[in-house]
């Protein structure tokens, strides 16, 4: 029999006992909601800045080409500005002058070279913004500017996937490519000659910028200790940490971070803290002063990560009974001047390239580049929404060959319990199979087979109806990424409330307090009782990034560890003043009484006070450990997750035909969860992600123009969704209990988005009866594409 | 920009029912001055270009914001934030229904939001879908909230009308 570790069997032993809830599952206002509808005390970073009277302001100069070589430096004159206290170049940096995340490719501030518009010659530290700004007009540089490359395919043949011959971007690293992933499952050109019909296509995605409301912040103070404490925007306080003190040339120890609720982060805010964080350390470190750095939205737009964009090819082949049996696909994704995340997203897209279906043969390459552009890493899905918008416009076009229609051409090949994944990972009952379930409800909820038929019967005048579905699958938490592990403290005070301290952070989707629900369930204390403390590396321990919908699953399972065995404390305790045996014992906060009889009695507070008599420890550390995933870089095969969660949305959308808009009407999303934990979290992602997926689908795209420069760095030109762009949003859940996760759960931040622009999209082509092949689908394209398809000729 | 060569100029504000005098440069926005020398930390930059809704005041009344309105042009202005919308210790029906629809995630744009349908209610106490989201469309939520405020506005409404104007904060922490 192997051993299963403690904390795994713990997690397993809460799945399989818990059948109903008390907490669980409920709509409960999260803890911060008041708060924030309030508006009297300071939230998020930047509202701390006016509690440091005498700070410094940081300013950031940044290089006036996209790439170029800096052959002269001259900040003299900016030093001779009035009220400039100090102006920081590379070589004033005390440690490695490094922020890259997954690569140490990214300089903090240039030394040698610049790649991209973000790039940043000088730091001027000043006594107020204006002045630092006004004096950082006084920068002299000599620029040997070197080619702009903006189009991945200079740098990569999307044929061959071969190295380009051009001028390097990173010539340090020898090449421009930054990662390889590949699938080989059977021998695929066999699979291709099984197959009765074949379709392919090119796909096309953009540049999606997150567009967070609040942008990045920092606040250092150094320290007596000669360590610098750092307040900012951060999903990982640890990574910042990490990346700080490597800036510093510090210990860990030294630094503390912490981050405080952000206002909305989708995994932008994910590295972004460390070159911020770094800057305002930095200045903090060498003059002694508080120092504050705060960014424009133009400099987030054009300094901060953003969605990779994709270019595809792809083949499938299918039995006349619509059975998959190849797919093939390049992949190319575009990581701009800096790798981020880059390599774990091509990975995660790799993983996902084929969908959520069984595919018997199949041969997938994706090649991750550097250009000159803004650099990509991590968004909400993570190279997953540019791949399901491929391969459900794929699924598509197949069933259109077929003659099928798109619905049953996914039921006939969707995963099901006992499938094995395309990279040989068996779906077994205990990881949660609810794909089909979720198929099923949605389609029921949407009415589809009535619309779908009725649409295209319609397909007349100006105003065109479509309905279109996508099915999606997303691998939970971060897989062969890095080691996967999360941790939470519990500690109960002698009032009766409850601490409660995690490394994981809150930047708007509200998922500790879904962990917080966890807690309550198992102790039996309500969550008003509970206390959240913001995340700071001074007082829990690295808990794992925040990032990879891992918080509920991750964080959970290692609430759930620390609710348990505190619970199990607090029993023996109770067990000792009632008189009854531990297994008996009931905690109803603020009783506490036997089970058999309910009698007798005793109070929250009474029980606290004992185990402190007693020597019983009221704090517990929860921690717990993924079981190991496994990835064979040659063939893709193994099991790449934990556990998917899965879905199926289907969009309806009316096109009109003179102007090409596209106006969503409905969206319907039915995702397996496998438990609902946190109710109004769920419902808060399920409206997000769709709104947010709109917004990619229909109207977002950071433009850069032929040096680099981006065209669009503000909300005035950049589009995102309004209140009267918003559609109606229908959702319900599948929940498939995944056994090692919290009572059964599985994340949602990031499925949510991941499948809507590929819905829309369907839908799109459904009203149009034309290919849509690239994102995002503006007035404009739609105009063209009927054009170019003689579709433009009105026939009402 | 040195100091020599722009003098500090007095102005008077009354912030939710406050009385302040303040020294500002000519060039400094409204915003900062509330945020940094006042302290008011509801009112949040998003963009700096009056997009975003997330820096909204009520300036006499009028939904502004405040990111677009030098501190000196508001000289003599009485402004409202969202925590003057109520008195200490109790918040406003506009407040309450957006904690009722669960309509708060980042909370970023939740102060301008509170402030818009305020205005809104002020002006048209029943007002329709598309009045509603002509209001609305010029406060992002990257988090996804429209169709929340949009209820929202329609609980609070409803309050209005039946004359519950504040709440106890206690009352609302169940």
């Amino acid at each position: 029999m192997s051993q299963v570790p403690e904390h795994i069997r713990i997690v397993e032993e809460v799945f399989s006992r818990y059948r109903s809830f008390v907490y669980v599952g409920k709509k409960l206002l999260r803890w911060d909601a008041v708060g924030k509808v309030a508006g009297r005390a300071p939230i998020f970073t930047a509202d701390f800045v006016s509690r440091y009277r005498d700070a410094l302001y940081v300013y950031s100069v940044r290089t006036k080409y996209a790439h170029a070589l800096i052959k002269k430096l001259d900040v003299g004159e900016i030093l001779n500005y009035p009220g400039v206290i100090k102006v920081i170049i590379a070589r004033d940096i005390p440690g490695i002058n490094d922020v890259g995340y997954v690569i140490p490719d990214q300089p903090l501030i240039a030394d040698r070279k610049v790649r991209y518009v973000g790039d940043v010659l000088a730091l001027v530290v000043a006594r107020d913004y204006y002045i630092a700004r006004e004096a950082a007009e006084r920068i002299h540089v000599e620029y040997e500017k070197l080619p702009v490359i903006t189009n991945p395919l200079d740098v990569i043949d999307l044929e061959t996937l071969s190295e380009r011959k051009h001028v390097l971007i990173h010539d340090e690293r020898g090449s421009d490519v930054v990662a390889r992933y590949r699938i080989r499952r059977g021998d695929v050109d066999r699979g291709f000659r099984e197959a009765d019909v074949v379709v392919e296509g090119e796909y096309k995605t953009q540049f999606q910028e997150h567009a967070y409301l609040e942008p990045e912040a920092a606040l250092a103070v150094p320290e007596s200790d000669g360590g610098v404490t750092v307040i900012v925007t951060t999903q990982c306080p640890f990574e910042a940490r990490r990346a700080i003190a490597r800036v510093l040339g510090l210990p860990q120890g030294l630094v503390r971070v912490i981050a405080p609720l952000m206002g909305g982060g989708f995994g932008g805010k994910e590295d972004v803290g460390n070159v911020i964080g770094a800057k305002a350390a930095l200045a903090a470190y060498l003059t002694g002063r508080p120092a504050i750095i705060i960014y424009t939205r133009e400099e987030s737009f054009i300094s901060h990560s953003k969605r990779h964009p994709m270019i595809a090819l792809y083949r499938h082949g299918a039995k006349k009974d619509g059975t998959l049996v190849a797919v093939e696909a390049r992949i190319v994704l575009d990581t701009g001047a800096y790798a981020s995340l880059g390599p774990f997203v091509a990975w995660r897209a790799t993983v996902h390239s084929v969908g959520p279906y069984r595919v018997p043969y199949a041969k997938v390459d994706t090649v991750a580049v550097y250009t000159n552009n803004v650099y990509a890493g991590a968004f909400r899905g993570f190279g997953n929404p540019q791949v399901h918008f491929a391969v459900e416009r794929q699924m598509d076009l197949l069933a259109e060959e077929l003659g099928m229609d798109p619905v049953d051409l996914r039921f006939k090949n969707i995963l099901r319990e006992g499938d094995e994944t395309v990279h040989g990972q068996l779906m077994s009952r205990d990881l949660g199979v609810g794909l089909e379930e979720a198929l099923r409800r949605a389609v029921n909820l949407s009415n589809w087979y009535v619309k779908r038929r009725k649409y295209s019967a319609e397909s007349k005048g100006l105003l065109r109806k479509g309905i279109g579905v996508a099915v999606l699958w997303h691998g939970n938490s971060i897989g062969v990424e890095g080691a996967d592990y999360s941790s939470v403290s519990l500690i109960i005070n002698s009032d009766g409330s409850v601490t409660f301290r995690t490394g994981l952070t809150d930047f708007g989707q509200g998922a500790l307090w879904g962990l917080v629900l966890i807690a309550s369930e198992i102790l039996g204390v309500p969550p008003k009782y509970f206390i959240i403390e913001r995340a700071d590396t001074s007082a829990v321990p690295n808990s794992g990034p925040t990032v990879a919908s891992r918080t509920t699953v991750m964080g959970g399972a290692a609430t759930v560890n620390a609710a348990y065995k505190l619970r199990q404390r607090l029993n023996e305790v109770a067990s000792r003043i009632l008189d009854c045996a531990p297994s008996d014992v009931e905690i109803k906060v603020p009783d506490v009484f036997c089970r058999s009889s309910p009698s007798r009695k005793v109070s929250w507070r009474d029980i606290i006070e004992e185990a402190n008599w007693l020597g019983v420890p009221l704090q517990e550390y929860g921690y717990y450990r993924a079981p190991l995933a496994a990835w064979d870089e040659d063939t893709g095969q193994g099991a790449p997750y934990i556990t998917y969660t899965f879905g199926a949305v289907i969009a309806e959308v009316t096109v009109d035909v003179e102007t090409g808009e596209v106006t969503v009407n409905r969206i319907y999303t039915v995702y397996d969860v496998g438990k609902v934990i946190n109710r109004e979290g769920v419902e808060h992602q399920a409206e997000s992600g769709a709104i947010q997926g709109l917004g990619y689908a229909l109207m977002e795209e950071l433009i850069h123009d032929a040096e680099g420069r981006v065209m669009n760095a503000n909300l005035s030109t950049y589009y995102i969704p309004t209140a009267a762009d918003t559609p109606e949003i229908i959702y319900d859940w599948v929940e498939s209990r995944y056994k090692r996760g919290p009572f059964g759960a599985k994340g949602l931040g990031e499925p949510s988005l991941v499948g809507i622009a590929a819905a829309i999209a369907n839908a799109v082509s459904h009203a149009l009866g034309v290919k849509i092949n690239e994102l995002p689908i503006t007035p404009e394209k739609v105009y063209l594409i009927l054009k170019k398809s003689g579709k433009l000729v009105l026939d009402s | 920009m040195s100091d020599d060569e722009y003098p500090l100029v007095k102005i008077r504000l009354r912030v939710d029912g406050k009385n302040y005098e303040v020294y500002v440069k000519p060039y400094e926005r409204l915003i900062d001055v509330l945020r940094y020398k006042l302290g008011i930390v509801s009112v949040r930059e998003g963009c700096g270009r009056g997009e975003c809704g997330s820096c909204v005041v009520l300036m006499n009344g009028e939904l502004v914001p405040s990111c677009l309105v030098l501190a000196v042009r508001a000289d003599g202005s009485e402004i409202t934030t969202v925590a003057g919308l109520a008195p200490e210790g109790k918040i406003h029906a506009v407040q309450k229904a957006l904690l009722d629809i669960h309509a708060v995630q980042c909370g970023f744009c939740i102060p301008g939001v509170a402030l818009a349908i305020k205005w809104l209610l002020d002006k048209n106490p029943n007002p329709s879908d598309d009045e509603i989201k002509e209001v609305l469309s010029g406060h992002y939520c990257r988090c996804g909230s429209y169709l929340r405020f949009i209820k929202a506005v329609k609980i609070a409404s409803k309050y209005i009308r039946e004359g519950k104007i504040y709440f106890d904060i206690k009352e609302v922490i169940t």
